[in-house]
């Protein structure tokens, strides 16, 4: 398997003030993969080190111990080689306040590189896609955050990035602005293949775009894996409520398999913790119908992300 | 070096062109920089000779020192905007997350600087003629050639140094980008030369290239140098410290990497 990134044992500790010293440990023997082609989403509380890492990974910070290869060459040998393939978009983006949107990507686009033609059409090209000819000819400091927002991501597209690194590219946005642009990253990841890894705090969108997920918190990696499979690890399970009448003890369920816990919350109701609940419901309905159970109500309360993020950060 | 190499190396360089050029034309403030400060600063000087009823040579020796420092000091600040704008911009990291080096930051802005700091010099040359009866080209055009490049190189050498101090300290050293041209027309004998200056401070006038430049091209109005192989001086030096700010950049570009205040100047 290629991987688009690959970071070994990282270290990154900030140190400030002249007189007093102060130490904070950002980073702390962090190791992550991120195999080609995978739309990875790194998650955590404030100050975890998501933005920490991201930036060691654009070469913009240099960390004090470990290993960082980025699509498949050492990074501190062939960092101008490596910052020509990735590139880098931010939420609250600034860039030049003078030039406007064109101008905007004009330049960068040169700073890639990419001269005449090519970099005309291209430039162009991200106009059209991100809806930007409305506001070609505006001035950066006169946009709104939203337009500002897409500038800043078809800013990242202008070399073509075999590796897109996003930290909360719809921070700040508007619901409907932050759906288009999570379309338009969605759309990149599906027809180019390209590797993309995303910091977020929106856990709706981490769930609907990655494909893999990474837990940051106190600068360690604490878990990673696939949505549901966090899910499991953490047996956070989904929820199911019965409303019922007849002899039901909700303690008696807890026999029954992939039952995380079953608790009676009044003589009628009672609340099911289960590991996956299509597996699980069938089950338990078999199970409540032949100990005679009138069932009155069945409400589900299936976990998302947000429960998993809560329980790493707690 | 190969043509796409070649290409590639301009149209980084281009960039920072297109940047500086486009900032330029539209902010008024960098009109004042170009027209109203060295407009005034010539004028009153200027003024000042007519009322002194200065000898000719005299006139001379003051009207080259402040058009040189105009010229200079126009010419370097576009050096430390390459990176100043980013950092008023807040724009600092994708400038340097991008694959361009010191040397198209470099190049791309004193392209700029030239342009903008020649305007100044060419003003103020025909104003000096105009009002002043003051002829510029007297030395011929292979002096003024020489002295006008030795100014170029010295504003170079300024605008670098003050991105390495931005660097360094952050963008509170933004100071500095007006501040070290003061200091220098206070060294290098811009008003009087450095004969008159205490010993320990000739000392400091020594080492700084513009001393010797201003000392060559005063040579044609009859002022001889007090030192000796002035443009060799000048040249070498001038050349010497580029090559060391320009290790010393990347060295502090490498701290700033290290220390995060590069990710601090785009917050």
């Amino acid at each position: 398997m290629n991987f688009a990134i690959e970071v070994r044992g990282l270290t990154k500790t900030f140190v400030s003030g002249w007189l007093t010293r102060r130490k904070k440990e950002a980073l702390t023997d962090v190791n992550l993969s991120v195999p080609e082609g995978v739309f990875w989403g790194l998650l955590g509380p404030n100050g975890a080190g998501k933005t920490t890492l991201l930036s060691i990974i654009s070469n913009l910070l240099i960390p004090e111990q470990g290993e960082v290869r980025v699509l498949g060459k050492d990074l501190r040998k062939n960092a101008t080689e490596i910052c020509s393939r990735i590139n880098l978009s931010s939420g609250h983006a600034n860039f030049l306040w003078s030039l406007n949107v064109r101008e905007n990507l004009e330049y960068y686009a040169m700073l890639y590189g990419l001269s005449g033609k090519k970099r005309r059409q291209r430039v162009e090209d991200l106009v059209d896609l991100f809806e930007l000819s409305e506001f070609a000819k505006v001035r950066f400091d006169e946009l709104s955050t939203g337009t500002k927002q897409k500038l800043s991501l078809a800013k990242s597209l202008v070399n073509d990035p075999a590796l897109l690194l996003l930290d909360e590219p719809t921070v700040g946005l508007d619901p409907d602005v932050a759906h288009r642009i999570r379309e338009a990253i969605q759309r990149l990841h599906r027809e180019k293949g390209t590797t993309i890894l995303m910091t977020t705090h929106n856990m709706k969108e981490a769930e609907t775009l990655c494909d893999r997920i990474a837990f940051i918190k106190d600068g360690t990696i604490k878990a990673l894996g696939k949505p549901k499979e966090l899910k499991n690890e953490l047996r956070l399970g989904d929820t199911i409520v019965i409303v019922f009448s007849g002899p039901l003890h909700a303690e008696s369920l807890q026999g029954l398999k992939g039952i995380y816990d079953a608790l009676q919350t009044s003589d009628s109701s009672c609340r099911i913790l289960v590991d996956d609940l299509h597996e699980r419901l069938p089950q338990i309905l078999d199970f409540l119908i032949g100990e005679k159970v009138f069932i009155h109500d069945l409400r589900i309360e299936e976990s998302d992300l947000e429960d998993v993020f809560m329980a790493f950060a707690r | 070096m190969s043509l796409w190499l070649l290409q590639d190396e301009l149209t980084k360089t281009r960039a920072f062109v297109f940047k500086n050029w486009i900032m330029t034309k539209r902010n008024v403030f960098t009109l004042f920089e170009i027209l109203f400060w060295p407009l005034v600063a010539f004028l009153s000087v200027g003024f000042l000779t007519e009322f002194a009823a200065l000898q000719p040579e005299m006139k001379a020796f003051i009207l080259v020192g402040v058009i040189s420092m105009s010229a200079v000091q126009v010419c370097q600040l576009d050096v430390a905007y390459a990176l100043l704008y980013d950092v008023w911009s807040k724009a600092v990291k994708h400038g340097f997350a991008a694959p361009v080096g010191i040397r198209h930051l470099l190049f791309g802005s004193l392209i700029v600087g030239i342009i903008r700091g020649g305007t100044v010099f060419v003003l103020l040359v025909a104003a000096s003629y105009l009002l002043f009866g003051f002829d510029f080209t007297l030395p011929g055009a292979l002096p003024v050639a020489i002295f006008v490049l030795g100014l170029f190189l010295s504003a170079a050498m300024v605008g670098v140094f003050v991105c390495i101090l931005i660097l360094v300290f952050g963008n509170r050293a933004e100071v500095a980008a007006w501040s070290l041209v003061s200091l220098m027309l206070l060294l290098c004998g811009v008003y009087y030369p450095v004969s008159v200056l205490p010993a320990w401070v000739r000392g400091l006038a020594e080492i700084i290239p513009l001393t010797y430049f201003l000392e060559y091209f005063r040579l044609f109005y009859g002022f001889p140098p007090i030192f000796s192989h002035v443009l060799a001086k000048g040249y070498g030096m001038v050349i010497v410290y580029l090559v060391i700010e320009v290790f010393a950049m990347k060295v502090a570009l490498q701290r700033a990497k290290r220390t995060g205040l590069l990710l601090k100047l785009s917050e």
